[in-house]
């Protein structure tokens, strides 16, 4: 009897197979083809930490730059990588082309590189903070020309501040360089 | 005359290689012994090589089907470890993504079995059904597979708008309740292959140690979901479904009411979602030293974990049992002195796992 409702049913349902124009609608937490901002990428390493299937590595040009490489092939989608970057550098967009071929170079592998900048206090070649990270941390109005400075300035540049902070005359030894 | 047959390790009827060599007297056979270990890839030991993150992506790949219930439960043992409380919306959404995964793994047995007992049209009627369910699966985690849904100390997805997903689940009652459910207990064509075939009793369920809907179709009243309540089964109740008779009809029986248990289940979880965060940590995982051991009700019966850590960036050890490792060895009682033209629905009917049997 079940049946016999499920073919007439069947019977005045249109066909079940789908037209090419009948795409399903993509949800918008698909996790598809993976893009990499190297602007706001800081070279931090925590995408490579958490990726289990190791898609994501560095290689170095001392002094000069970083390169991020992706390889898609070993990538299982798991969107971890965008969800623990700390600048939001990586997104899996939902507008996955159907299919890739490594003819083009359109993205089977990515690479990006990040360029070294020199500090603008000691020199030493470092990865500069992304654009909108910096806007963000400036915004409380920091001294603009810290901007430029290293990870190692930038921590003496705040601890000289709080020195100034506790000693009533304001006098700050100059030079307190730190050590490369 | 007695012949033995091999069937297997590539299978007539199931996608995972698995071998069972029957010695057959004519037509019927006459004991079985079944061999596994054809798709072992070692996770267990990858997983003392992975940090806390990466273990999550790769436990989820112990098994095609059940992905989200080996995540779940190693987030809890890893939990457990670190003391760390779930919130409640995490532990609702976590219920959800499981009773949707049994659900989808019910409907895919129940597809296999109907293929195996030559029902096409059925087989079609369960996948158009099963597809509702892995749309749903899609739209809250973006996966068919595969969810990524947990992390150590909650879930990494919201599920924004619960309503949303219900009228899947009208149309999934309705279908199991008009269609699936009245053709595997009233067609005459199902009836037969199914009623009386493959016994086993309550006394050889208990020998044979098996778990989930093999064990309830034997008359054993086991579900951890009942006995050792774990994320919401306590708050939402939960109700067990018991056959005594123990064939393949059984086990049909149980999985079909399961189901509808398993629509009720999410129905109330979607909704009365408490508000409250999803992740009680941020950042990457710290596990301390020590050790868990934690079980979960997996669509194919209770799974189990010991995870034991030592303070460091990786698990010390990752035990896993399975709940197929149990429930395949109880084909051989099974197929004993049944017809070889049942044998594929016997072995079907445990709904075996192949790819969580050999991790
Ligand atoms: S992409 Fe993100 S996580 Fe990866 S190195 Fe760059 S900033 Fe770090
Ligand atoms: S999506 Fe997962 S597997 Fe792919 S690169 Fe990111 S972390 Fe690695």
């Amino acid at each position: 009897m079940a049946m016999l409702k499920t073919i007439l049913g069947n019977l005045l349902r249109p066909s079940r197979t789908r037209a090419p124009a009948d795409m399903p609608v993509v949800p918008p937490t698909y996790r598809g083809a993976l893009t990499h901002d190297a602007g706001r990428c800081t070279a931090c390493g925590t995408c490579a930490f958490v990726c289990a299937p190791k898609a994501i590595h560095f290689t170095q040009d001392p002094g000069i730059s970083v390169s991020w490489h992706f390889f898609i092939g070993q990538c299982s989608f798991c969107g971890l990588c965008e969800q623990n970057c700390p600048t939001r550098a990586i997104h899996l967009r939902a507008d996955v082309p159907g299919s890739t071929n490594s003819a083009g170079g359109d993205g089977l592998r990515l690479e990006s590189v990040i360029h070294l900048q020199p500090c603008t206090r000691c020199g030493a070649a470092h990865v500069p903070l992304p654009a909108a990270t910096m806007d963000a941390l400036w915004a409380a109005g920091a001294d603009e020309a810290e901007r430029g400075y290293c990870p190692d300035c930038r921590r003496w540049a705040a601890s000289a501040r709080l020195r100034t902070a506790f000693t009533p005359d304001g006098a700050v030894a100059e030079g307190g360089r730190h050590d490369r | 005359m007695p012949y033995s047959f091999p069937l297997g390790p590539y299978h007539p009827a199931l996608e995972e290689p698995f071998k069972v060599k029957v010695q057959c007297k004519g037509e019927v056979i006459e004991s079985a012994t079944v061999e596994v270990g054809f798709s072992y890839r070692g996770i267990e030991l990858l997983a003392q090589k992975r940090n806390w993150v990466e273990v999550i992506t790769l436990i989820e790949r112990v098994c095609g089907i059940c992905s989200n219930t080996h995540a779940m439960t190693f987030c809890l043992a890893a939990e457990t470890i670190a003391g760390i409380e779930l919130p409640k919306r995490a532990a609702h959404i976590r219920t959800i993504i499981a009773e949707l995964e049994r659900l989808h793994s019910h409907l895919l047995w129940a597809g296999v079995g109907a293929e195996d007992i030559g029902f096409h049209s059925l087989f079609m009627e369960v996948f158009t059904l099963r597809e509702r369910v892995m749309d749903t699966l899609e739209a809250i985690s973006g996966n068919r597979v595969n969810y990524g849904m947990n992390c150590i100390g909650g879930v990494l997805r919201d599920i924004p708008d619960p309503a949303a997903h219900l009228p899947a689940l009208d149309a999934l009652a309705k279908g199991l309740g008009e269609v699936v459910i009245p053709t595997f207990t009233q067609n005459p064509t199902a009836l037969a292959r199914t009623r009386g075939v493959g016994r086993l009793s309550r006394e050889q369920a208990v020998e044979w140690a098996v778990v989930g809907p093999v064990a309830r179709a034997s008359g054993l009243d086991i579900d951890v979901r009942k006995d050792q309540p774990y994320l919401s089964y306590a708050d939402l109740g939960f109700e067990s479904v018991v056959r005594p008779e123990g064939d393949v009809q059984a086990r049909v029986v149980v999985r079909a009411l399961e189901m509808m248990e398993s629509v009720r289940l999410i129905r109330e979880a979607l909704l009365s979602l408490p508000p409250g965060p999803l992740r009680a940590t941020q950042g990457l995982p710290e596990i301390p030293a020590g050790e868990a051991t934690i079980r979960t009700e997996a669509p194919r019966g209770e799974a189990f974990y010991y995870v034991a850590s030592e303070g460091g960036a990786s698990p010390a050890r990752v035990k896993i049992r399975t709940p197929s490792f149990v429930n395949i060895p109880a084909i051989e009682p099974m197929v004993m002195g049944q017809p070889l033209a049942d044998l594929s629905i016997i072995q079907a009917s445990v709904d075996p796992c192949i790819s969580c049997t050999d991790r």
